[in-house]
C-alpha cells in the first residue's frame, strides 16, 4: 500500500515508517503539520494514511481538520486518526459522512503491531476500524442506552467488536461462535436499528452511525 | 382596573416609606414636645436631647437596612451595606479573651467590647447617620405628597367639595409615582463610599490569592503523587523488564519474548495512567476546541442523558475556560452519585460581560455547600475571577447550578 504518514513528533513518525515499511507498505510521504497534511493528501491521493490528531502550526485539531478537508475534496479517502485520547465528538465528526475508510485509534495501538496493520488495511479497503475506547464510551453513555435496549446481550457485544471494525470472520474467532451464527446476529442488530441494504455495503459504518448519532444531544 | 391596582401599591408603599423616614424626625420632635411639657427651663433640655440621640443612633441602622430592602423587593436593585463583621475572639494562653484590641476576662465581654469598636469605627455608621437625616427631607417628603392629599381630602370635604376632590386627584395621581426616589436615593446615598468599597475589595482578594495559592499547591501535590504513584512506576518496571529480556534473549529466548510482550503490555498501561493525569489537568479536547466542543464531549461521555445548549462562544482565556468546565464536570459528576439523576440540561451563554452557564438535572436534589465539599472547591475556583456559582437544590429536586464569570472579552 502507499502510505503518508502525518505526526509532528519525530521519533514517533520515524518508527511508524519503520513498522509499516516492516510489513511491507509504502510511505510516499511524510507531513509534520495540518498544511503539509492536506498537500500530501491531496497530491499523492494515498491508498491510506495516518493521521495524528494534534499538529503545528496551533497544536490543536490540524489533523483531523486537514483529514476531514481531505475527504471533503476527495471522499472515501481512507485516513486512520493516531491520537493521544480518543473522544467521541471526534469519532462522530470523522463518521458523519456516512462513508467508510474511516480508522480512528489511541496512539498506543501500534504497540500490537500485527493488529494495527489489520486495522490499516481495513480502513484501506473502505471499512471502519474504531478504538475499544470509543465503543466502550458509547455502550456506557446514556442515551445510547435506550437506543441499545432492544439489543440482547449476546448482540451488543457482536455491535461492538463490529464497531471496532472486526470482519465477521474475526467476530466468529473473538466470540467463540461460527461465522453463520454471526451473520444471523448481524441481520438482526442492521434489522432493529433500522438499516436496510440499499446496495451501499457499508452497513457496518452506518450501524456505528446510528449509535453516535442517537448519542447526539 | 390595572391603573388602580399601581395606584393601590403605590399608595401602601409612599406610607410605608413616610413612616420609615419619619421615625427619627419624630423622636426629635418628641424630644423638643418633651421640653416644652416640661416648661422649657434652662437646663431641662439636656435629658430629652441625650435620649433623642442615644435613639438615633440606635435607630440608624435599622432604619437603612429597611430603605435597603425596600429598594431591593420593589425595584430589584442591589445596594449594598458594606458593614465591617467582627472578627472572631480568641482564648489565649492565660484563659483571658483576646479581641484585637484588648483582653477581657470572658469570650462575652470580649465580643461585646468589640462589637462596640466595630460599630462605632465603622464608616457605615456614619453614613447611616447622615442618611437619616437625608431620608425625611428627599424620599420621606415625595412619599408624603399621596398621603397628605389624602388628608386635605379627608378634611377638606367637610368645607368645600372642590377642595376634596382636588385632594383626592392629587393622592391618585402622585401615588404610583411618590415611592419612585427610594431607589436613586439609595443607590446614591446608602452605597459604601469609595475608600470602603476599596477596603472591601481588598479584603476579599487577598482571601482569594489565600484560595488560589492552596488549590494551586493542592493540584502540584496530586500531579506529583500521580505521577510518582502511576507512570514512574511502571516506567521502571518497564526498564526492568526491557533489561532481563536483553539478558535473556541468547540464553532463553522464549522467556525474553514473553517478558517482551508483558512490556509493551506495561507501557500501554503507563500510556493510559498518563492520559487521565493529563485529562485531570486540562482535558485535550479543551485544550483543542475550547469550552463548548469540550462540555460536549463531557455531555457524551456522561452516563446521564445530557443536552448541551451554546450558542457561538468565542475561545476565553485558557484559566477560565479549565475553571468552568471542571464546574461543569463537578457538578455532573453529582448529580450521577448523589443526586442520581439520569437527565441533565447544560446551557453555555453570555450577555455583555459575563459568561453564564446553567446546569440542571432531574435528580432528588438536597446538594449544599460543605467545607471541603466538592462544590466548595469549584466555588474557590471560580472566585479567581470574581465568578460565582449558585446553587439551588430542594430536597426531592430537582438541582439547578448557575455558574456566572465576568469576562470582559466577552
Amino acid at each position: 500500500m502507499r502510505i503518508v504518514v502525518a505526526e509532528d513528533l519525530y521519533l514517533l513518525r520515524d518508527g511508524i515508517v519503520r513498522l509499516v515499511e516492516a510489513y511491507g507498505h509504502e510511505v510516499v510521504a511524510t507531513a509534520a503539520t495540518g498544511p503539509e497534511t492536506l498537500d500530501a493528501l491531496l497530491r499523492w491521493r494515498p491508498d491510506v494514511s495516518i493521521i495524528d490528531v494534534r499538529m503545528p502550526p496551533a497544536q490543536s485539531d490540524e489533523g483531523l481538520r486537514a483529514a476531514l478537508a481531505a475527504r471533503r475534496e476527495l471522499p472515501g479517502l481512507p485516513v486512520l486518526i493516531l491520537s493521544q485520547h480518543v473522544e467521541q465528538l471526534y469519532a462522530r465528526e470523522l463518521l458523519a459522512g456516512g462513508a467508510g475508510g474511516i480508522g480512528y485509534f489511541l496512539k498506543e495501538s501500534v504497540f500490537d503491531a500485527d493488529q494495527f496493520i489489520d486495522a490499516l488495511h481495513r480502513v484501506a479497503d473502505g471499512g471502519t476500524a474504531m478504538d475499544p475506547a470509543v465503543i466502550t464510551k458509547l455502550f456506557s453513555s446514556g442515551t445510547s442506552n435506550r437506543r441499545l435496549e432492544r439489543l440482547t446481550e449476546r448482540e451488543h457485544s457482536v455491535l461492538g467488536l463490529m464497531a471496532e471494525g472486526l470482519s465477521n470472520q474475526a467476530v466468529a474467532q473473538r466470540l467463540f461462535l461460527s461465522e453463520s451464527a454471526i451473520s444471523k446476529y448481524t441481520t438482526s442488530i442492521f434489522g432493529k436499528l433500522g438499516i436496510t441494504d440499499d446496495g451501499n455495503n457499508n452497513r457496518r459504518v452506518l450501524a456505528v452511525l446510528t449509535y453516535l448519532s442517537s448519542s447526539a444531544a | 382596573m390595572r391603573e388602580l391596582g399601581r395606584a393601590c401599591t403605590g399608595f401602601v408603599r409612599a406610607v410605608v416609606l413616610m413612616v420609615v423616614s419619619l421615625l427619627v424626625p419624630a423622636l426629635w420632635a418628641a424630644a423638643v414636645a418633651l421640653w416644652l411639657w416640661w416648661g422649657g427651663s434652662p437646663w431641662s433640655w439636656i435629658a430629652p436631647v441625650i435620649w433623642a440621640a442615644i435613639g438615633t443612633f440606635a435607630l440608624s441602622r435599622p432604619v437603612c437596612r429597611m430603605f435597603r430592602s425596600f429598594a431591593e423587593k420593589w425595584t430589584g436593585t442591589v445596594v449594598p451595606g458594606g458593614y465591617r463583621q467582627a472578627e472572631p475572639v480568641t482564648q489565649m494562653a492565660t484563659g483571658y479573651w483576646w479581641n484585637g484590641f484588648s483582653y477581657s476576662r470572658t469570650s462575652r465581654d470580649a465580643q461585646r467590647e468589640q462589637r462596640w469598636r466595630v460599630w462605632w469605627s465603622d464608616p457605615a455608621t456614619w453614613r447611616d447617620l447622615r442618611f437619616t437625616v437625608i431620608a425625611p427631607l428627599t424620599v420621606g417628603l415625595v412619599a408624603a405628597v399621596p398621603p397628605a392629599g389624602v388628608a386635605v381630602a379627608v378634611l377638606g370635604f367637610s368645607r368645600s367639595w372642590l377642595i376634596g376632590v382636588a385632594g383626592l386627584v392629587v393622592a391618585v395621581v402622585s401615588a404610583p409615582y411618590a415611592w419612585r426616589p427610594v431607589r436613586p436615593v439609595a443607590v446614591r446615598f446608602l452605597r459604601p463610599s469609595a475608600a470602603m468599597a476599596l477596603a472591601d475589595r481588598v479584603d476579599e482578594l487577598t482571601a482569594q490569592r489565600a484560595d488560589t495559592t492552596v488549590a494551586q499547591a493542592a493540584e502540584i501535590r496530586r500531579i506529583e503523587r500521580d505521577l510518582h504513584d502511576g507512570a514512574q512506576g511502571s516506567l521502571v518496571a518497564l526498564g526492568l523488564s526491557l533489561a532481563t529480556a536483553e539478558k535473556l534473549l541468547e540464553t532463553d529466548p522464549e522467556q525474553a519474548k514473553a517478558l517482551l510482550r508483558e512490556a509493551r503490555a506495561g507501557a500501554a498501561t503507563s500510556l493510559a495512567e498518563l492520559r487521565d493525569l493529563v485529562r485531570g489537568i486540562s482535558p485535550p479536547v479543551l485544550t483543542e476546541r475550547g469550552l463548548v466542543d469540550a462540555v460536549r464531549a463531557l455531555a457524551m461521555d456522561s452516563p446521564l442523558e445530557t443536552g448541551v445548549d451554546a450558542d457561538g462562544l468565542p475561545r476565553l482565556d485558557p484559566p477560565i475556560e479549565a475553571a468552568v468546565y471542571f464546574g461543569i464536570a463537578e457538578l455532573l459528576t453529582n448529580a450521577v452519585k448523589h443526586a442520581h439523576a439520569d437527565r441533565a440540561r447544560i446551557s453555555i451563554g453570555r450577555d455583555k460581560t459575563r459568561l453564564v452557564v446553567v446546569v440542571e438535572d432531574n435528580g432528588r436534589g438536597g446538594a449544599a455547600m460543605r467545607t471541603g465539599g466538592g462544590l466548595e472547591g469549584l466555588r474557590r475556583r471560580l472566585a479567581a475571577f470574581d465568578g460565582t456559582c449558585e446553587i439551588t437544590s430542594p430536597a426531592g429536586g430537582p438541582t439547578r447550578a448557575s455558574i456566572v464569570v465576568p469576562c470582559e472579552s466577552l
